[in-house]
């Protein structure tokens, strides 16, 4: 079946002989599974704009992480429509909604600190202790070594596995 | 009458072998460049061995060129099956870990054995050549050549290159002990008659999620108003890019900067201390790769490449900022 998919995928298989797979790929979860699969893995071979897998996770996890208590008027909003329609729409719909308001808050607070962030004066946090030779018992770090890897790969860069975070 | 001969002939001979060692010189140049070309416009198939510090890497290559594109496919064969493919500079990294294949997008061209570059002036600046003995690798006769690094800013090589093809078989760095600190050497090569890309695929793993690598946000950076400039970089080292960058666990971009002199890449980053910033001053070598940190006027500067220690310090000192 998942080889099917995969040989419809590359023309291999007419459109007409792929009824079959076609309503399998609707009704079977592990084939509508490998279905995206293929066309993300596609994707990222040709090139074309991929939208990272983890998006809504990373996101859902920076609103997480951030006090939405900044903006009563958003929260407000969401609460309204969720207590509105709560008795008419599936339970998914109103998280929906909710992670929509929330999600311009996040945006909103990521931006705020960003900015604010950049106000530091460097010749206040010159004066902070320098730990002498911190890189020494610590290797390379991995943040910096991965940057400059991907922007300038060698063949280590290449072959080993990259250090993981 | 046959001692004028002679000394005639001596005369001849002198000359000659003058003029023999000035054209044996670019002859030499000559084979080097045929080598950085071929591995580009080769078709060929084979597995080699990556070897560096305790790790040791079987990898197979297919490498297409097909009259319009360039494109290779990479498998490492020992434990993960890490893929990478390349379609001119372009590079698709297929990186599995734990139950997700991570799916990395890079830039790059010199993956082996086209790690020459194909234009060579900047290497003959800072790389001497001389011929070594003919050997064998991988079942085929193959020429030896030394590029020796004409000072300590880095390291040499050691290149067996294809009698017949020009391709390189066999590449060794050596630091200034010379000691071998990278090898990748061909035991299995074929050239392909083919001009077919069925094989320019991923072996796909069903059991697995495939996941694209958390994109970093990269700005170009054209290097203008900026509070600090370079001066006193080691010798041969040209800037060949320049970026503003996100690093991992750090909130403010960091500015990049991406030295090479040919054949090793330096990279330089200077970013401006904040409180969320825990100073960093030190320095490290840890196979082929040098480290140093330093702090300078309220700023943070890290210097990483894989070049000897003293290149990346003189690197981070080269940075003055203005008053």
């Amino acid at each position: 079946m998942i080889e099917q998919i995969s040989a419809l995928l590359d023309d291999e298989i007419a459109l007409e002989d792929a009824a079959h797979l076609i309503s399998a790929v609707l009704k079977n979860k592990d084939a509508a599974q490998a279905w995206s699969q293929y066309h993300f893995i596609g994707d990222a071979m040709r090139g074309n704009a991929v939208l990272s897998q983890q998006f809504k996770q990373n996101l859902m996890q920076k609103i997480e992480m951030e006090p939405t208590v900044l903006s009563p008027n958003a929260a407000l909003v969401s609460e309204v429509s969720i207590v509105k329609h709560a008795n008419k729409l599936p339970a998914s719909w109103a998280i929906a909604a909710s992670f929509a308001a929330v999600m311009v808050v996040g945006f909103m607070l990521l931006n705020q600190q960003t900015h604010s962030g950049n106000e530091l004066a460097p010749t206040e946090v010159a004066r902070a202790d320098v730990s002498q030779d911190a890189a020494a018992d610590e290797g390379i770090p991995a943040e910096y070594l991965n940057a400059h890897q991907a922007s300038a790969p060698s063949a280590s860069a290449y072959y080993i596995q990259t250090v993981s975070y | 009458m046959t001692g004028l001969f002679a000394v005639a002939g001596l005369l001849f001979t002198l000359f000659s072998s003058i003029s023999a060692r000035a054209n044996a010189d670019d002859d030499l140049w000559q084979v080097l460049q045929k080598t950085a070309v071929a591995a580009h416009a080769l078709s060929y198939q084979g597995i080699f061995y990556y070897q560096a510090g305790t790790q040791s890497k079987p990898i197979q290559i297919t490498h297409m060129f097909n009259g319009q594109g360039e494109f290779a496919r990479n498998v490492v064969l020992d434990n993960t099956p890490r893929e990478v493919f390349s379609q001119g500079g372009d590079l698709t990294i297929f990186n599995p870990k734990n139950e997700n294949v991570v799916i990395e997008k890079r830039h790059g061209q010199n993956m082996f054995p086209a790690i020459l570059p194909t234009n060579l002036d900047l290497i003959k600046q800072s790389y001497s050549l001389r011929a070594g003995e003919p050997d064998r690798v991988a079942g085929r006769a193959a020429q030896m050549l030394f590029l020796d690094s004409k000072d300590s800013f880095r390291y040499s090589y050691r290149f067996w290159v294809d009698a017949q093809y020009g391709l390189l078989l066999k590449s060794v760095m050596l630091n200034s002990r010379n000691e071998i600190i990278e090898s990748i050497v061909f035991n299995q090569l074929g050239l392909m008659d083919t001009v077919d890309l069925d094989w320019f695929q991923p072996k796909i793993d069903s059991k697995k999620t495939y996941v694209m690598e958390d994109e970093v946000a990269i700005i170009a950076d054209n290097g203008v108003s900026v509070g600090w400039s370079l001066k006193g970089l080691p010798a041969g080292f040209r800037k060949v890019d320049q970026m503003i960058r996100m690093v991992h666990g750090k909130s403010l971009p960091v500015t990049h900067l991406i030295f090479s002199d040919g054949l090793a890449s330096v990279s330089l980053f200077i970013e401006p201390l904040s409180k969320s910033i825990k100073p960093r001053a030190g320095r490290k070598l840890v196979g082929s790769t040098s480290f140093y940190a330093s702090v300078s006027n309220g700023y943070q500067i890290t210097v990483v490449g894989e070049v000897p220690e003293a290149t990346v310090a003189q690197m981070a000192n080269a940075v003055v900022f203005k008053k």
